[in-house]
């Protein structure tokens, strides 16, 4: 709309000042053909009366034509003629309305014609005929005209070419608003909606302002352009689709090396027992043992059957970990608790631990009993990454890069995480332990808890020198009571 | 039950390796009342160990071993390798629990005589045990 205006603005100044030139020289030409006209006429009416007054003074004397003169005048008050000398004084009746240097030229017996203003304003043609006296004195006839008409003509020419304008401006107004409305502003206000959409990621809606001028060729580029944009996203959604299909198979696949590990580590974990048992089993079926042999092979029976019990437990426990009740726990009090259930066994071991609390009372929104049994895995393994002697640490304190967590170390110095097994260690059945010492699942079923509190465990570890776990939870601020 | 053909006159020894106690006293059990006489060792770096220097005073020769492929240390997979250039290894029979097919490939491309899935019937492997070593024997005439 500002374009609009601007150009609006600048043709009508353009208009203005040319119709203003024009009217400014058609008035000055029709003044001056005015001028002319009026100046003739005034000769003419002056050398008629000149010839009349020359021919009266000559035969009927002095008197008698300057009466003639004054009782002509009578006839049109606006066309004034009297008798002059030239050389007459100031204050006598006879002198000219004008200086007599303005008059040198009436001395060669030329016509002169003279614009002159009155002390009140008014505006005068004198037109001067000169003649001589039988003496040589150089007289003439002055013929005075006002130009009130000239200026009244005037001011009406002036008055149409403003209304003129005026016109000209208020047509050229409305002419460039309608048209500019038509021509400029709706095609501009297209194009804008429509960079706006595709500024916005919009591809979809095609526009045709239609028209060969620049706004139309602006468009078809801008059309132009949504195409390419369209057929980029286009090619750009198409990858993207085909990297999330390539991940779901990768996930599926994923899932399936999984099952193909949980499925392998059961094998092992049960079908060993299962060996044990059926092969004893067989044995006192065969009914060629003694009895202390047969009892010794039903006890076997009855351990194995326990430590597959136990390994079913620890799986249930492992893909059935979803019921959790969440309370506020307090960190430091749950520590100590650990450290008291692990006592016997760290007795047994001769290893000494170390608890460091904060002396602020931290709190994580939990469940007590997997935080417990996270908590107890994580140390267990460490209590048997040493085997006998060793100080095993727990540290508790906020993270330090992140004070909305609170982190709990474990650290061992025991024989420490091969790099190799390193990205194993979370797997369901890794482990590096004797057969019957772990199944595989206590760090993996410890990280699936803390998922689950929005934590996470980091491990730190170097091979012989020991392994700390660093397991961060988000802290609660005991604000909300939920 | 005595009717393995010894060639001299002590009874066949058998080496199990195994790294489940239950499933070694197990077979340990059973093998001895087949009349084989047993030597056991719970990893496989002690069974590369014991075939290569023999059973404590190197007097007795072990003429089948028996080994699980799983066992820390040196796994059954790792000492079949390393036996592998070795024509007087006794035969040997893997035990594996993983029982996909790949594995079972792996332990005879590397030179195992037999492999068996666990669990197992007792009675198939002192069967296998005495059928390898009468093989062996039949070989050697």
């Amino acid at each position: 709309m500002r374009l609009t205006l601007r150009i609006t603005a600048a043709v009508t100044l353009g208009i203005i000042l040319i119709f203003s030139l024009y009217s400014y020289l058609s008035i000055q030409r029709e003044r001056e053909q005015l001028k002319k006209n009026l100046s003739r006429e005034a000769r003419n009416l002056g050398q008629s009366l000149l010839f009349i007054v020359t021919d009266l003074w000559e035969t009927r004397g002095e008197k008698v034509a300057i009466s003639f003169l004054r009782r002509r005048n009578l006839l049109s008050p606006n066309l004034q003629a009297r008798w002059v000398w030239i050389d007459a004084e100031i204050g006598t009746p006879f002198r000219p309305l004008v200086l007599q240097s303005e008059l040198s030229d009436l001395s060669n017996g030329k016509n002169l014609s003279l614009l002159v203003s009155s002390d009140d304003g008014h505006d005068f043609l004198l037109t001067y005929i000169p003649t001589k006296d039988l003496k040589g004195r150089l007289g003439g006839i002055e013929v005075r005209e006002s130009m009130d008409e000239l200026h009244g003509y005037v001011k009406e020419s002036l008055r149409r070419s403003a209304m003129v304008v005026a016109a000209a401006v208020a047509s050229a107004l409305l002419l460039m608003t309608l048209l500019g409305s038509i021509w400029i502003n709706r095609p501009v206000r297209r194009l804008r909606e429509q960079a706006e959409r595709i500024g916005s990621g919009d591809f979809s809606a095609s526009l045709d302002i239609g028209g060969r001028d620049e706004l139309g060729k602006l468009a078809s580029s801008i059309e132009q352009m949504r195409g390419q944009l369209a057929a980029a996203k286009e090619a750009d959604d198409e990858a993207t689709r085909e990297q999330i299909e390539t991940l779901e198979k990768l996930r599926h696949t994923e899932r399936l090396a999984t099952l193909g590990q949980l499925s392998a580590g059961m094998a092992h974990e049960l079908g060993t027992p299962l060996n044990v048992i059926s092969g004893r089993a067989k044995l006192i079926a065969s009914e060629e043992l003694s009895l202390q042999e047969a009892t010794h092979s039903a006890r076997i029976i009855g351990e194995q059957a326990e430590r597959m019990t136990h390994i079913m437990r620890q799986l249930l426990d492992y893909a059935r970990r979803g019921d959790i009740s969440k309370q506020r726990v307090v960190v430091a009090d749950l520590l100590s608790n650990v450290v008291e259930m692990l006592h016997p066994i760290t007795n047994k071991q001769r290893i000494e631990i170390e608890l460091n609390l904060p002396t602020e009372s931290y709190q994580v929104k939990a469940d007590l009993s997997q935080l417990q049994q996270v908590l107890l895995n994580l140390a267990m393994n460490g209590i048997q990454a040493m085997g006998r002697g060793g100080k095993l640490r727990l540290d508790l304190d906020l993270h330090p890069e992140d004070k909305n967590q609170l982190r709990i170390s474990i650290t061992d110095d025991g024989k420490g995480i091969s790099a190799d097994d390193l990205p194993h260690i979370f797997d369901p059945f890794f482990t590096t332990k004797e057969v019957g010492q772990g199944t595989g699942l206590g760090l993996s079923i410890a990280q699936g808890m803390v998922s689950e509190h929005d934590g996470k465990i980091e491990i730190d570890s170097s091979p012989g020198k020991g392994s700390c776990f660093r397991l961060s939870l988000p802290l609660d601020s005991g604000e909300d009571d939920a | 039950m005595n009717h393995l053909t010894p060639d001299n006159q002590r009874p066949p020894c058998v080496l199990i390796a195994e790294d489940d106690q239950a499933l070694r006293e197990l077979l340990s059990f059973a093998m001895n009342r087949a009349g084989f006489s047993v030597a056991c060792c719970n990893n496989g770096k002690r069974l590369l160990e014991i075939l290569e220097n023999g059973i404590d005073d190197a007097s007795t020769a072990v003429d089948i071993v028996i080994t699980d492929l799983r066992m820390p240390a040196l796994s059954g997979l790792e000492v079949l390798e390393a036996l592998f250039d070795r024509p007087e290894r006794p035969p040997i029979i893997c035990m594996t629990a993983f029982g996909d097919a790949k594995t079972h490939q792996a332990a005879i491309r590397f030179g195992a005589t037999h492999t068996i899935d666990k669990p197992f019937d007792i009675d198939e492997m002192i069967d296998l045990v005495r059928a390898v070593y009468n093989y062996k024997n039949s070989q050697k005439e």
